[in-house]
């Protein structure tokens, strides 16, 4: 792998935390709908033995708690619920992604306009 | 659902692998996992047919990674989780013994650690048993020959020694105290330190 292709997967990984944080932000999702979300919002998902090991780490952390409910699919599934603290979490990383993005724009403009 | 029977020993041998290396995990917490993940596979599986087929499985598993790379994730995920909310020493060596038992890493860590609180401990043990041994507590060096000499710290059980001297003196109270705090939290930084690192060089796709 070349060093730009492991840099962009640091930043995805990077990023990750947040983004679960986010497409929980309106419900409680199981790990499957966790992952389809991602795969259609956003392309962040490398591997997607990458998430269940990150969920069971923000649970860990109090950021996110779980439950297992009874499907119509014949088994059960676990789903996930952010937490008043997960909450507090996102807000503040998001303050800061959006500090960090507006300041690498800034920097990054002439590089994109492709201007010497 | 019917899972055929070639698909279902995929996923068996599969979740086996995976319970064999979460084994130093707390039994409930593997347990929770496996179950997930047992879910995960059947429902990916099921996703593009409707119907659970060996490929299906395959194609599931592939995506999740080999069993060692995911137990390796939980367990480096879990310590971090862990050492975020308490760094208690104990609780790092606990953490280190499981990830010694899944890679050559996580034994030279824990092999430095051990040795970090080991001597930090006795840092500290020295300057508090001080007052109760005052003649035989402390860093004592002891001569061997013209060449060599012995250092040692001596929590000060038993007799004085004979053929040594002590160093440091009174002096061993605050010493010991700083400088065994000093190592106990350097040690507790550095294992943390190389938990990450080793976290990031796995999630790194290889190729």
């Amino acid at each position: 792998m070349d060093t730009a292709a492991k840099w962009e997967v640091q930043l995805r990984k990077g990023c990750l935390e947040l983004a679960i944080l986010a497409v929980l932000w309106e419900g409680k999702l199981y790990g499957l709908e966790i992952l389809r979300r991602l795969e259609s919002d956003s392309d962040l998902i490398m591997s997607e033995g990458t998430v269940y090991p990150l969920l069971s780490r923000l649970k860990a952390l109090g950021l996110v708690r779980s439950e297992w409910v009874e499907s119509d699919a014949g088994h059960p599934r676990k789903y996930y619920t952010i937490t008043a603290v997960g909450k507090q979490r996102a807000r503040e990383m998001t303050g800061v992604w959006k500090r960090f993005a507006s300041s690498m724009s800034l920097l990054l403009a002439p590089v994109a306009k492709g201007n010497k | 659902m019917t899972i055929p029977g070639d698909a279902q020993k995929r996923i068996d041998a599969y979740l086996a692998r995976l319970r064999q290396m979460l084994r130093g995990m707390n039994r409930e917490d593997a347990r929770d996992i496996l179950e997930e993940l047992s879910s995960h596979i059947t429902e990916k599986a099921a996703a593009t047919g409707g119907q659970v087929t060996a490929s299906g499985v395959d194609d599931a598993l592939a995506r999740l990674g080999s069993p060692e790379d995911l137990a390796s994730q939980y367990l480096t995920d879990a310590l971090l989780a862990r050492a975020e909310v308490s760094r208690s020493p104990l609780r790092i060596i606990e953490s280190l013994f499981r990830w010694a038992s899944l890679s050559f890493a996580g034994f030279i860590v824990l092999l430095g650690s051990i040795a970090g609180y080991f001597i930090g401990g006795a840092l500290i043990l020295s300057a508090a048993l001080k007052p109760f041994h005052p003649q035989t507590a402390g860093l004592w060096i002891f001569p061997e020959g013209a060449v060599n000499t012995t250092i040692s710290l001596r929590l000060g059980f038993g007799n004085p020694p004979a053929d040594g001297r002590e160093l440091l003196g009174w002096f061993i109270v605050p010493a010991g105290l700083v400088l065994g705090c000093g190592l106990v939290t350097l040690t507790t930084r550095s294992a943390l330190w190389c938990i990450q690192l080793y976290r990031k060089s796995r999630i790194l796709p290889r190729g």
